[in-house]
């Protein structure tokens, strides 16, 4: 019995053999060879420094640089601006589309479609809407005697500028999956609901919304780890200007990496973001679970 | 059979005979080669005519033109790797310390003096060679000539109206600035909205005083702002410590003499890129600009630029700071060689690098009407040339006397970082001008300072390129 268990473990390695080898090849050895580089002094660009053993002298000089703390300062406040407004207009899309009307079939997919475009598209799409002297928003907005704005060029609306293309991007997302949701939810409450007089907004607030919560939490938490590591439309649109004003976490990190070659410093800022990120994830499930627990009891 | 014979005798005879003579003729036949290029004047007008260089050599050159941001980036990639993929790299001049101290690019000085008859060393200005050395070894070869220089609306300037509304103004005759309060005052005379009047007629467009570059992205607004700060006197190291110097009274005058032009700079400034900047004069939206002459060659076809069919473009030396007279600020875009690769790979790349800058080509470009900024003497003092492209005798008058721009091997860290601080500082984000740059020149410093003075103090020296010697 054991001989035929431990052939069938046997087995069983070999199948699981590519993954493991595809794994270790794309993930796990570049991440450890990252690693490596974040504990040594490594200039890409100036072969003449020795690329020695320097500690944890690049994560201490991360954490104590004010670029640093800027970057991620923006990157929080460009993520409070893009979920809350995508996580509103996507329920509100949502709910919108399923409603039992004609055409909603053509109205879902077309709502989906900025979801597919890449990022770097996305990023030229709007850098044409934005564009200082020839962009279509301040044509539209010279029609009805609007003075044009400089969208990408000014620090008070750069950020905005992004968080609007990421929301034009990203907002389908939660309208996907929030529609997918609403769905499947079971009629009898509703039904309850209505018996008892309830009104529209209150069946939404008393029955809706905790049954969908769970999912929420979980696009959310799905989208906020996707914020976190924005980098290709600000790299398209402002990349990380005017002056710092949208320079996030990524693109402080691709400065240190390619623009500065001190890959060691790169590679210490990008532990430091997963670090940060993990934290978040953790306190994410934890909060969801303790949320859950409280439900049940 | 013996007629056969002899036939076949004599055509193999007349075969070796050929392919003997074609391999002297042609001794790279066959080789391929890539260059990693800008999409700009000085490659993009060579890219096209590449398959004349292959009919006379057998070289296949093929040419990948990017964006000038981040090009520098791909080229570091390209010389940090053992199997370049480039043999050929366009560089711009400031990337000759950072990629020579690296070792990354070809030293030329051997060809050069070998062949300084075929490719006329001494019709090249001098500084043009300087700017593409680094330590004394030529590392790249001029492909395009820059100054530093004004660029003005003749036809403005020229009016007689405009002439004297200002001198009413300003109380002195309207002409090309020669001092930076002149060009200032200019800028603000010119500013005016679509629909007033400039030069007797109604304005379908805003026109804007002055355009610059203010941009961070690729450190744009320090291409403007180092030339500048230098002809107010500042310099950028500290010639005792090697360290970063650009805090002093000169330098902090230069970045507030940049900020008070924005009044007059379209509204967007701070998105102001080179092809933006240098688009407002091209369309006759702007009265002036200070712009590297890369471009200038465009503001004289009307094919390239409005302002050629619709109005007239002036040139002259940049105006200088109220101190005296500043020697004006040169740049060169050149071809180098990647310095791993094969011998043979090196050889063919020299043979391109000289004929895509010889002077019967750049010659061919200037009377075709879409030339480069040109680097040689022969051209750019050529009567009839001067005559058509007005800025010739500028760019050759102004580097008579010509200083070279900055060569430091930590230029990217420079370049990054005043590009960050000055466009916070013109953004507004950072109250002085000496807070900015003493942020950029503490972020410099605090690399620099872990290398020995006597290294710092190397870095900073521009030792006159070899290849010139007696």
């Amino acid at each position: 019995m054991s001989q035929i268990a431990n052939r069938n473990r046997n087995i069983a390695l070999i199948f699981l053999l590519p993954a493991i080898v595809i794994l270790f090849v794309t993930t796990i050895f570049p991440m450890l060879y990252a690693l490596w580089l974040s504990f040594r002094n490594y200039d890409l660009s100036k072969p003449f420094i020795p690329r020695i053993f320097v500690g944890v002298s690049n994560y201490a000089e991360v954490l104590s640089s004010s670029a640093f703390l800027h970057a991620l300062i923006t990157t929080f406040k460009l993520m409070a601006m893009t979920l809350s407004v995508q996580l509103v207009l996507g329920v509100a899309i949502a709910l919108l589309v399923t409603q039992k009307l004609p055409g909603m079939g053509i109205v879902r997919t077309l709502l989906l479609i900025p979801m597919m475009i890449s990022p770097v598209i996305v990023g030229l799409v709007w850098l044409f809407l934005y564009f200082p002297e020839l962009g279509y928003l301040n044509y539209f907005l010279g029609l009805v005697g609007i003075s044009p704005i400089g969208w990408i060029t000014t620090t008070g609306w750069a950020l905005t500028a992004i968080a609007i293309a990421d929301i034009w991007q990203w907002t389908p997302f939660i309208m996907m999956g929030t529609a997918a949701a609403l769905q499947s939810l079971s009629p009898e409450p509703y039904e309850a609901a209505r018996l008892d007089g309830n009104s529209r907004l209150d069946i939404f607030w008393f029955v809706t919304l905790p049954q969908l919560k769970p999912v929420l939490v979980s696009l959310l938490f799905l989208r906020a780890i996707d914020a976190f590591k924005i980098y290709d439309i600000i790299y398209v649109l402002t990349k990380g200007g005017p002056g710092d004003a949208t320079e996030v976490i990524s693109l402080y990190i691709y400065r240190q990496s390619f623009t500065f070659w001190r890959m060691g410093v790169g590679a210490a800022a990008s532990f430091i973001s997963l670090m940060i990120i993990s934290l978040l994830i953790t306190y994410f499930f934890k909060s969801m679970q303790r949320s859950q627990a409280m439900q049940a009891r | 059979m013996i007629a056969f014979k002899r036939t076949a005798w004599a055509a193999c005879m007349a075969t070796m005979l050929v392919s003997s003579a074609w391999a002297q003729d042609k001794p790279y036949a066959g080789v391929e080669l890539k260059m990693l290029g800008i999409g700009d004047t000085s490659v993009t007008r060579v890219a096209p005519l590449v398959d004349e260089f292959e009919a006379q050599t057998g070289i296949k050159v093929h040419i990948d033109q990017l964006p000038y941001p981040g090009l520098i980036d791909k080229i570091i990639v390209e010389s940090s790797s053992d199997n370049p993929t480039y043999q050929l790299l366009w560089i711009d001049s400031p990337w000759v310390g950072m990629l020579g101290e690296a070792g990354a690019l070809e030293d030329l000085t051997s060809r050069a003096k070998r062949d300084a008859a075929e490719i006329g060393l001494n019709d090249i200005i001098p500084v043009q060679l300087q700017e593409v050395s680094w330590q004394g070894k030529l590392l790249g070869f001029p492909a395009s000539g820059m100054t530093w220089l004004q660029q003005y609306r003749d036809d403005l300037i020229d009016n007689p109206d405009e002439q004297a509304n200002f001198k009413k103004k300003y109380g002195y005759d309207l002409a090309p600035a020669k001092t930076w309060q002149q060009y200032k005052d200019i800028a603000e005379f010119f500013t005016r909205k679509k629909g007033e009047m400039a030069a007797g007629k109604p304005l379908d467009h805003n026109l804007y005083g002055a355009s610059q570059s203010y941009s961070r992205v690729q450190g744009a607004i320090t291409h403007d702002y180092f030339p500048l700060m230098r002809s107010f006197g500042g310099d950028y190291w500290d010639p005792k410590t090697g360290l970063c110097a650009m805090t002093g009274e000169a330098h902090v005058k230069a970045a507030e003499y940049l900020k008070s032009l924005i009044p007059y700079n379209p509204p967007d400034y701070l998105g102001l890129m080179w092809d933006i900047q240098s688009g407002f004069m091209e369309r006759g939206e702007a009265a002036e600009a200070a712009y590297w002459s890369v471009r200038s060659v465009r503001l004289t076809n009307p094919e390239e630029a409005t302002v050629a069919k619709d109005g007239k473009v002036g040139f002259a030396a940049n105006p200088i700071s109220d101190a005296g007279p500043q020697p004006t600020y040169t740049g060169t875009l050149g071809f180098a060689i990647n310095a791993k690769s094969p011998d043979k790979e090196k050889d063919a790349a020299w043979e391109f690098i000289k004929w895509a800058t010889s002077e019967k080509l750049m010659r061919r470009f200037a009377e075709e009407g879409k030339g480069v900024s040109q680097f040689r003497k022969s051209i750019l003092s050529d009567p009839q040339l001067q005559a058509k492209y007005p800025y010739y005798k500028v760019l050759l008058d102004s580097q008579v006397d010509a200083r070279r721009r900055i060569f430091h091997p930590f230029y990217q860290t420079v370049e990054e970082n005043f590009g960050v601080e000055l466009s916070k500082y013109m953004a507004g984000e950072t109250p002085t001008a000496l807070e900015a740059l003493t942020k950029a020149c503490t972020a410099v410093n605090t690399q620099l300072s872990m290398f020995p003075v006597e290294q710092r103090l190397r870095w900073i020296q521009d030792v006159p390129v070899e290849v010139l010697a007696k």
